[in-house]
């Protein structure tokens, strides 16, 4: 689904590459978390899934993007549009319109879908993201939760492949962070709608993501499993990535050769860690 | 301020009228109030455009809109009323002195003048409040042929005045809690003392339009021919409507 | 130092934001206040330096009524660390940002060089002085306006979502400079979502729920007040959760962070410590 080979990229301007020679292959379906300290490259990289980069902020760009079977470079941003949606971090830069409906027909209209059809994906899309009621609100009516997944209904109005998040939850509280997780969850188990989402809300991720990426000062510097990726306590302290404290405990046990099990990432199966390596005392 | 031009949602007469119904509104007000030169009728179509807007239940949103103009029309009526000297003599704004004199010539033009004012402009207003941004759009662009870009343009500038005015805000606690004072008469303090709130609102502007255009053209902006999804067609009550200002305006051009 | 007496606020429609709030903060307290959005945690803070003036109660800040007091002369004695720096950055060099404070207050220029010199060292950007802040990173502006409220030498210092949207090293930074502050005697008022941070730093809580206050008390306290948390929508840190599970075996008694946990199951292994069954 998206397969990115030897991808490096300069903004014009500056001399450090934002992404130094990033290889990934991403299939139909996964929900992969991307995260790393300020700098690392992230949101570049998302930029570069959905044809911003270079169709709209330009530089030097090397290597190969390829999203739903098509290269980023040869398509512009609308026809890369039906195969990837995008979501932004802040959500008052993102609202288009004063209604609701209005900004979700936003992205159907540009790329001239006929009227008809627009009506009938507007309700879809609310369908998908749960939020069928707000149909009729003005935007300016609503809390920043859900101005982030009318944002998420917007992008998905086009029925892509692809969803790709960036700091979705940054200004958003935990309740409505878990809001927007939770709507990602059900577009990926529901709709097999293939996720990357940005984060540094840790926790979030390793609890909803299957897979997790970690990023440093352009490079991809671990890629695999969520409790693999997590196990690496070492590296991720170095670049300064924090983990679920229960993942940290883990680490700590296992430095002083007290545990040699799995990672835990919650509290149930932190308790099961916790209790054995107590137990171990009566030996 | 912000709120004069903010959509309000409501579901009256009024509101579904077409935008174009409601825009030649505004023209045969603007008509009807110059083709009468007494106060008193003027004043009557003033009255109109406050019972259209109970009717819509925005009354109270326009309301400030309305103060504001009828403070601003008294300052005219101030300013206009000494400088005519045809007429007879009602009274002297300072009794017992030739100083301040007001005749009823003066007072007749100054009435109609302000009245016509606050009539004239109120309907602004009146169409933000009932007319969805969008609506707008879509009559520029389908019926007065403007390019899509310009009329997005357009909306979009007034659809960020809110978010804008916030911002303002929030930069003027920040700067204060620092110990930042506007307080001053002094009228070229007053340009310099802008500048801590004019470079953070202007840094931030320009941060949320790069934003807002990756938004965009994630979505497929400006990417080729674009449909509409919005049909506003005109019915039977916008007939009716233009009907009755299209007499309204004929009948007040022939008798009067 | 700070003291709430039956604060009510409400906006000019009449919507009543809060509601009757009693709060004393004394001295050197390092205080978090938390709740979910729409609670009125930001419109309680903007009270407390007179952003916002009482609907009726009073608030008095080292003595001072806010509604009786400028903003700007409360300003000496309450520092505010924003959530955006961008909201305050405009000079073009980081010393004139920190002096600005200064400056309004009408400080002498040679006081102010020293002073600003020494809050850009607390902050760790003393050899950044002369450089444009809109060259620096988004944690170095944080850093930078934190440093133009430490210049200002307050008593009180309020935060406002230190460390949302800033990665792991930039807020653990920002939070150390806090910690050393409160630890040389400055009171500290905390704004924030993050449990693990309230747990990590602050001494005394406050929930605070549609205006009013649910819950007031230390850390321990309040951690353990799991329905109230709920009810904002919020979830103990996962050191108290896991902590909790063990109690009965008579384990992590008063450990609310997973450090404190590990060096608890360390002296309990090499049987320094048997399970406190008191």
């Amino acid at each position: 689904m998206i397969s990115i080979k030897g991808l490096s990229f300069i903004y014009n301007d500056t001399k450090e590459p934002a992404l130094n020679n990033i290889n990934i292959e991403i299939s139909e379906g996964e929900f992969v978390g991307i995260a790393g300290p300020t700098g690392a490259g992230k949101s570049t990289l998302t930029l570069c899934l959905n044809g911003v980069i270079p169709h709209f902020l330009h530089g030097d760009f090397y290597g190969e993007v390829k999203v739903d079977g098509k290269d980023t470079v040869d398509n512009g941003c609308a026809k890369i549009a039906y195969s990837v949606g995008s979501v932004f971090q802040d959500p008052e830069a993102q609202i288009v319109s004063t209604r609701v409906e209005d900004e979700i027909a936003f992205g159907l209209e540009n790329l001239n879908i006929p009227r008809i059809e627009i009506g009938e994906r507007i309700k879809e899309s609310l369908e998908m993201t749960g939020i069928s009621e707000l149909r009729d609100y003005s935007t300016s009516q609503l809390s920043g939760g859900q101005k982030q997944r009318v944002a998420i209904a917007s992008a998905i109005a086009l029925r892509p492949k692809i969803l790709v998040l960036d700091e979705p939850t940054s200004e958003l509280d935990p309740k409505g962070s878990l809001d927007i997780f939770n709507t990602l969850q059900r577009l990926n188990q529901e709709y097999n709608i293939t996720i990357v989402v940005v984060e540094q809300k840790i926790q979030l991720l390793s609890e909803y993501c299957s897979r997790l990426v970690i990023m440093d000062k352009g490079n991809i510097i671990l890629d695999g499993e969520t409790r693999t990726v997590l196990a690496e306590q070492e590296t991720l302290q170095k670049i300064g990535v924090s983990a679920p404290p229960v993942t940290r405990l883990a680490y700590m046990l296992k430095k002083e050769g007290l545990y040699q099990g799995g990672f835990p990432i919650n509290v149930e199966e932190a308790y099961l860690m916790v209790s054995k390596v107590l137990s171990e005392k009566s030996r | 301020m912000p709120a004069m031009i903010e959509y309000i949602q409501k579901d009256s007469f009024f509101h579904r009228l077409h935008p174009i119904t409601k825009i030649l509104w505004t023209f045969g007000v603007l008509i009807i109030s110059f083709l009468f030169s007494t106060p008193l009728p003027i004043f009557i179509i003033l009255l109109s455009n406050i019972l259209i807007a109970v009717a819509s239940g925005i009354f109270k949103q326009v309301f400030p809109a309305i103060k504001a103009l009828f403070l601003f029309s008294l300052l005219l009526i101030v300013f206009q009323i000494f400088f005519v000297t045809e007429g007879n003599t009602l009274f002297y704004a300072i009794p017992f002195t030739n100083i301040g004199r007001v005749t009823d010539v003066g007072l007749n033009l100054s009435l109609v003048m302000s009245f016509r004012m606050v009539a004239t402009v109120s309907t602004i207003p009146i169409l933000m409040m009932t007319t969805p941004m969008t609506d707008m759009v879509v009559v520029l662009v389908e019926k007065l042929k403007i390019p899509f870009k310009f009329a997005f343009m357009f909306i979009t500038a007034l659809r960020f005045i809110p978010t804008l005015l916030g911002e303002i805000e929030q930069i003027m606690q920040a700067q204060m809690s620092r110990g930042y004072n506007s307080d001053t008469r002094n009228p070229f303090k007053k340009i310099i003392i802008i500048i801590p709130l004019a470079i953070p609102l202007l840094v931030s502007s320009i941060k949320k339009t790069e934003k807002m255009a990756i938004s965009m053209e994630a979505r497929g902006f400006a990417s080729g021919p674009r449909s509409y999804y919005k049909k506003i067609m005109m019915k039977k009550e916008d007939y009716a409507s233009l009907f009755v200002l299209i007499s309204v305006i004929f009948i007040t051009a022939i008798v009067f | 130092m700070i003291r709430i007496n039956n604060l009510c606020y409400r906006y000019r429609n009449g919507n009543s934001v809060l509601k009757n709030l009693n709060i004393n903060i004394k001295s050197g307290e390092f205080a978090a206040i938390i709740g979910q959005n729409g609670a009125g945690k930001t419109t309680l803070l903007k009270n407390l330096n007179g952003l916002l003036k009482p609907t009726e109660g009073q608030v008095l800040i080292c003595g001072l009524d806010t509604s009786k007091t400028k903003t700007s002369v409360l300003a000496k004695k309450i520092g505010f660390l924003f959530q955006n720096p961008d909201h305050q950055i405009f000079c073009s060099t980081v010393f004139d940002e920190i002096a600005f404070g200064l400056k309004n207050t009408g400080i002498s220029p040679n006081e102010i060089e020293s002073m600003v010199y020494n809050a850009a060292k607390k902050v760790g950007l003393e050899s950044y002085l002369k450089n444009d802040p809109f060259s620096l990173s988004k944690g170095q502006r944080q850093r930078v306006a934190l440093a133009s409220v430490l210049a200002m030498e307050t008593d009180i210092l309020v935060l406002d979502e230190p460390t949302t949207g800033q990665d792991y090293n930039e807020g653990l930074e920002i939070m150390e400079i806090v910690k050393e502050l409160n630890a040389q005697g400055k009171t500290i008022v905390m704004v924030t979502h993050d449990m693990e941070l309230v747990a990590k730093y602050a001494k005394r809580v406050i929930i605070l729920m549609k205006g009013t206050v649910i819950e007031d008390g230390t850390t321990e306290e309040v951690l353990s007040k799991e329905e109230s948390l709920a009810q904002s929508n919020l979830k103990p840190p996962q050191a108290y959760l896991l902590a909790k599970k063990f109690q009965k075996q008579g384990f992590f008694r008063n450990t609310y962070t997973v450090e404190d946990m590990f060096e608890e199951i360390i002296s309990y292994l090499r049987g320094e410590q048997n399970a406190c069954n008191d």
